[in-house]
C-alpha cells in the first residue's frame, strides 16, 4: 500500500486560465524523502499543498483526478485525521506561528486535534525535548531568531505525531547555519524516526545529497522522477539549471557517475586528476598550476562577451576619487547594543561589492547607514564627497537606490508603471525613456499595466528594482535580493546587475548566497560581530574561507587555486580534457 | 527599547504565581486605588506597588512608566487647583482671565491635585506590575474557557502587533528613499503620504493574513471543538497570595463602610489622622498587600519557606 498516490492530477486556482498542475501522476512510498525541485512557479509548492489536503479545500479552483492518501481518497478524509496524518512547514516562519508564547504555539495544533489535557502535557514535553527547546520553552515567539522559529514551527508540528512531514522551502528566509541545522533534523526525523518528507528547496548544494527520489518540476508538471544522481545527470543534459553545482560540473563534463556531494566529488576528481582527466596530462597540468596558482583562473575574453563576464569590474577607475567613502563608522541602536565597530572602507565607481557574514552582524545596518536612513553614531559616510550624515537632502537620496529584503514593501500602486513613475514624480525628474528601458531589461514590460499585487514574488523583486532604478542611481544598495528565488531568476538578476555596473553604477549587496557572490561579485566583505574581518577581492577572500566558500570551492580546495564556480573549474580543467569532452564543457559557454 | 515595558520572563517567584491570584492581588490593589480616597492610604498603596515591583526586579521599568506618569502627575496638579474653586484657603490670588475669572488656588485644591497625582501613579504602578509578573499567554489561557476564539483573536493580534509596526517602519525607510517626504510641505500632504503607508501595510497584511490562515488549517485549525491547554499549577503561594488579596479588599472595603480611607478635601481639609481606626485599617490593607513582596523575600533568602510555597 503506497503512501500517496495521485492519479492524472490538474489543478487550476479559481480566476486562473492556465494549469498550476497537471498530468500529476506519483506514488510515494512510506518512509521516502523526497526533494521537489524547479523554477518559480514551477507548481512545487501547489503540488505540496495538494499532498497536505489545502488544495483544493482551501483555495477552491478546479481540481481533476484522484488523490489518495493510505488507498483512501484524499477529499473523503476528515480534515482532523488529516492533520494528524499529514503535517506541514511553510516558507515563512512569521507567517505560521499563531500564539505568543513558545509552549502555547506547540499546544495550538493539539488544542485544535480536542486532545485530553494530560495528552498534550506529554507530547509538548516530549518535542520541547527532542528539539532541545527546553530553554526557549517560556519565551516570547517574538523575541525567537528566524532559525528558532522554524525550528518552532517544526516541534508544533511534530507535537501532532504526524506520518508525513510537508516542508514548503523552509530555509528560504534562514541564515546558511540555521539552514543547515534545519535540515539536518529533517534528515534525522526521516533516519531515525522514519517519518516521510517531501521537501521542496531552491538551495539544492545543502539537500540534495539527503533524499531518496528527487522530482524536477516544470509548468505544472513532473519532468523527472529518480534518485538524485539519476535526476543530475538528466538535467545535466538538459541543462536545467535546478541541480547543485558539483553534480552541473561532472554532468557537463559528461561523466557516467555523478557525484551530488562535496565528499563523493573530490573523491572523484582526485581520481580523474590522477589520471589525468583520460588524457594523462592532468596530473603534470596540477602541479605545474600549483606552483602558480596566485590569482584567479583568466577567462579567455576573446570567447566571452564582455557583458557576461563573472565578477567584473570593467568600469573601475583606481585613480578616480571613491563613489562611498566609510570612515570609522560606529553605531549602537537604543537599547545600547553596539552594532558597527569602526568600520571604513571605500567604494570606487563600477564595483561590485557582496558583503557577507552571519545575522546580526551589522550588516544590514551598515546599509541602512550607506543610504542615509541611519545616522553614524561616530565616523562618517561620504557619496562623492558629500557626508551623507550631514547632507540628507533629496538629491543624495535619487543617487542611492535600496531595495530591502521584503519587496512588498513598495508595491501600492494601480499597474506597474506607475510604481516606476511615482518614484519619478516624487523626485520630480520626467521620463525620459527610462520606464520602457527598465521595464524591458528586467522583463516586466508585458506586466505594465497589471498590478503588482497580482504578480509573483520574483516579478514582484523585479518590479520593486526597477522602481528604486528609475532615477539612475550611481549607488545600488541591495539586501538579500537572492533570498526564496530559483536559480534561473538569480542568474538573471546576476546578469542585470553587472550590466548596472558595466554602466558605472556601483553595486553592494548584502547576502548570505556565496554561490551568487562567487558568480558575480567582484568584491567580497566579510562581517563578523559589527567588524569587517576581511575584504577583498572575491577569490582571494572565497577561497580562503572553508565555510564561506561555494560547493565548486570546497570541491577543489587544495587541488587548484581560485576556483570558485563551474565556470572556474571548466577552464581550469580544459587543457586536460579530450576533444570530446571540450565540446560538451564548451555548451556552457 | 520598548521591550522593558513588556512581560520578560526573569524566573521570578511572582511570575510563578498561578494567574488567577495574581490577576485578583492587581485586581484588588486597582479597586483600592480606584475607592480610596485618603491621601495616606493612596501613598501607601504606592508605596506597596513600589516594594512588590522592587520585589519583580522591576524598578528600572517602572523608572520607564514613571516619566509618563510624572509629565501627567505635573498636569494634574497645575490644572486642578487653576480650575477648582471649591476649597476655601486661599493661598494665591492670580491675574483676571477672560471666561474664567479671577484665578485663585486653594490649599484644598492644591492637596487634592496632589492626591489625584498620586492615584495616577499608582494606576500606571498597577499595570507596570502587571506586565512585569503576568504572562499574557497564561491570562488569555485563563480566560479560554469562557472566550475561545475571542483570546485567539487577542493572541494573534498581540503577535503581530510589533511585526507589523516593524513592518511599517521598514515601508517607511523604503518610501523615503524613492523620495517620498515625510517631514515637509502641509499637514494635508502629511496625512496623504502616512496613508500611503498605511495602504502598503494594510495590503501586505491582508496577504499575510491568508498564508496565517493556510497555516492554521494545515494545523486543524476549526476541524472540530477545540479542547485547552493548560499549565498553570496550585501551589501554596497561590492561595496564601488569593487569600491576602481577599484580606486587604475586605479589610479596605469594611474601612470605607465605616468611614476609614475616606477624606473630606473640600471646603476644608479633614484631619489627616481621624482617629485610631484609620492608622489601623490602612495598616492591615497594607499588611495584606505586602505579602506577596514577604514571600518573594522567604523565596529567595529561606530555603525552608522556599520549599513549602
Amino acid at each position: 500500500m503506497s503512501l500517496f498516490k495521485i492519479e492524472n492530477l490538474i489543478y487550476y486556482y479559481p480566476d486562473r486560465e492556465k494549469p498550476a498542475l497537471q498530468e500529476i501522476n506519483l506514488v510515494i512510498e512510506e518512509g521516502e524523502f523526497i526533494l521537489v525541485a524547479g523554477g518559480s512557479g514551477s507548481g512545487k509548492s501547489s503540488l505540496a499543498r495538494v499532498l497536505a489536503g489545502l488544495l483544493p479545500d482551501f483555495y477552491g479552483g478546479r481540481f481533476g483526478g484522484k488523490v489518495y492518501f493510505k488507498d483512501r481518497d484524499m477529499r473523503k478524509i476528515d480534515r482532523r485525521r488529516l492533520a494528524r496524518e499529514v503535517g506541514m512547514i511553510f516558507q515563512d516562519p512569521e507567517k505560521q506561528l499563531v500564539m505568543t508564547g513558545v509552549e502555547a504555539e506547540i499546544a495550538f495544533g493539539l488544542e485544535n486535534l480536542g486532545l485530553p489535557p494530560k495528552e498534550m502535557f506529554r507530547r509538548v514535553a516530549e518535542v520541547i525535548s527532542f528539539l532541545g527547546l527546553t530553554n526557549l520553552r517560556q519565551e516570547f515567539t517574538a523575541n525567537l531568531s528566524g532559525g528558532e522559529k522554524q525550528k518552532l514551527a517544526l516541534a508544533a508540528v511534530l507535537a501532532m505525531q504526524p506520518q508525513v512531514l510537508i516542508c514548503d522551502e523552509p530555509t528560504s528566509q534562514l541564515d546558511p547555519v540555521a539552514g543547515e541545522d534545519f535540515l539536518n533534523l529533517v534528515k534525522r526525523l526521516n533516519e531515525e524516526m522514519g517519518f516521510t518528507i517531501v521537501l521542496i528547496e531552491q538551495r539544492l548544494e545543502r539537500c540534495f545529497h539527503l533524499a531518496d527520489r528527487v522530482l524536477l518540476m516544470e509548468g505544472g508538471r513532473i519532468v523527472q522522477d529518480g534518485s538524485p544522481e539519476q535526476v543530475a545527470r538528466w538535467a545535466g543534459k538538459k541543462e536545467i539549471p535546478f541541480i547543485p553545482p558539483v553534480a552541473r560540473f561532472f554532468s557537463l563534463l559528461g561523466h557516467a557517475f555523478i557525484p551530488v556531494t562535496v565528499k563523493e566529488g573530490r573523491k572523484y576528481l582526485k581520481l580523474s586528476l590522477e589520471a589525468g582527466f583520460a588524457s594523462g596530462s592532468a596530473k603534470l597540468a596540477l602541479q605545474e598550476k600549483e606552483k602558480h596558482s596566485a590569482g584567479s583562473p583568466k577567462v579567455r575574453e576573446e570567447e566571452q562577451d564582455e557583458e557576461m563576464l563573472p565578477g567584473a569590474e570593467l568600469a573601475v577607475n583606481r585613480e578616480e576619487p571613491p563613489l562611498v567613502e566609510v570612515k570609522n563608522l560606529w553605531f549602537s541602536y537604543p537599547d545600547h547594543k553596539e552594532v558597527l565597530q569602526d568600520i571604513s572602507f571605500q567604494i570606487k565607481a563600477g564595483e561590485f561589492v557582496v558583503i557577507l557574514g552571519e545575522n546580526g552582524a551589522g550588516k544590514s545596518t551598515l546599509l541602512k547607514i550607506m543610504t542615509g536612513l541611519l545616522r553614524p553614531g561616530r565616523g562618517k559616510v561620504f557619496l562623492s564627497g558629500h557626508d551623507i550624515g550631514k547632507n540628507n537632502d533629496r538629491r543624495a537620496t535619487r543617487l542611492v537606490a535600496y531595495l530591502s529584503q521584503n519587496p512588498n514593501d513598495y508595491l501600492f500602486q494601480d499597474t506597474v508603471e506607475d510604481e516606476l513613475l511615482f518614484t519619478l514624480k516624487n523626485f520630480d525628474l520626467g521620463d525620459d525613456g527610462i520606464v520602457d528601458e527598465l521595464l524591458e531589461m528586467l522583463h516586466i514590460d508585458c506586466y505594465r499595466r497589471t498590478n503588482p499585487r497580482d504578480l509573483s514574488s520574483g516579478e514582484r523583486l523585479r518590479v520593486a528594482l526597477a522602481a528604486v532604478l528609475v532615477t539612475r542611481p550611481k549607488l545600488i544598495l541591495l539586501d538579500e535580493p537572492t533570498r526564496g528565488i530559483d536559480y534561473r531568476l538569480k542568474d538573471e538578476l546576476g546578469v542585470f546587475l553587472r550590466g548596472q555596473v558595466k554602466k558605472g553604477a556601483s553595486v553592494v549587496l548584502v547576502t548570505h548566497d556565496v554561490e551568487f557572490a562567487a558568480e558575480n561579485a567582484s568584491r567580497v566583505i566579510m562581517m563578523f560581530a559589527g567588524r569587517i574581518v576581511s575584504d577583498g577581492k572575491k577569490d582571494e577572500i572565497l577561497e580562503r574561507s572553508i565555510f564561506y566558500s561555494t560547493q565548486i570551492g570546497k570541491l577543489w580546495r587544495g587541488f587548484g587555486g581560485g576556483i570558485l564556480t563551474v565556470n572556474d573549474a571548466l577552464e581550469w580543467i580544459r587543457p586536460l580534457l579530450q576533444p570530446k569532452q571540450v565540446v560538451r564543457a564548451g555548451a556552457l559557454e | 527599547m520598548l521591550d522593558k515595558l513588556f512581560y520578560q520572563e526573569k524566573g521570578l517567584f511572582l511570575q510563578s504565581l498561578h494567574p488567577l491570584p495574581a490577576l485578583a492581588y492587581l485586581g484588588t490593589l486597582l479597586v483600592l486605588a480606584l475607592v480610596f480616597n485618603h491621601p495616606l492610604y493612596l501613598a501607601g498603596l504606592l508605596l506597596v506597588i513600589g516594594l512588590t515591583i522592587w520585589a519583580a526586579e522591576g524598578l528600572e521599568t517602572w523608572e520607564s512608566y514613571l516619566k509618563i506618569g510624572l509629565a501627567m502627575m505635573a498636569l494634574v496638579m497645575i490644572i486642578n487647583p487653576l480650575m477648582i474653586r471649591a476649597g476655601k484657603t486661599i493661598i494665591w490670588y492670580g491675574p483676571n482671565v477672560p471666561v474664567f475669572g479671577r484665578l485663585t488656588i486653594s490649599l484644598e485644591a492644591l492637596y487634592y491635585g496632589i492626591a489625584m497625582s498620586v492615584r495616577l501613579l499608582d494606576i500606571i504602578s498597577i499595570f507596570c506590575l502587571y506586565n512585569l509578573i503576568v504572562h499574557p499567554d497564561k491570562v488569555l489561557n485563563l480566560l479560554s474557557r469562557f472566550a475561545g476564539k475571542s483570546v485567539l483573536v487577542i493572541s494573534i493580534a498581540t503577535r503581530m502587533f510589533p511585526i507589523m509596526a516593524r513592518e511599517l517602519e521598514n515601508i517607511r525607510c523604503v518610501q523615503q528613499m524613492r523620495g517620498v517626504d515625510f517631514n515637509k510641505r502641509s499637514l494635508k500632504e502629511k496625512v496623504k503620504k502616512c496613508s500611503s503607508l498605511i495602504n502598503i501595510l494594510v495590503l501586505s497584511s491582508l496577504e499575510n493574513s491568508l498564508e496565517i490562515a493556510e497555516a492554521m488549517q494545515a494545523r486543524a485549525f476549526g476541524s472540530g471543538p477545540r479542547s485547552c491547554y493548560r499549565r498553570s499549577l496550585w501551589r501554596p503561594r497561590d492561595a496564601l497570595c488569593l487569600s491576602v488579596s481577599a484580606g486587604a479588599l475586605g479589610a479596605g472595603i469594611w474601612g470605607l463602610l465605616h468611614g476609614f480611607g475616606a477624606y473630606a478635601y473640600y471646603p476644608q481639609l479633614d484631619y489627616l489622622l481621624g482617629g485610631t481606626g484609620t492608622v489601623a485599617v490602612l495598616f492591615i490593607v497594607l499588611f495584606n498587600l505586602s505579602v506577596p513582596a514577604i514571600l518573594n523575600w522567604g523565596w529567595q533568602h529561606c530555603p525552608y519557606l522556599r520549599s513549602k510555597i
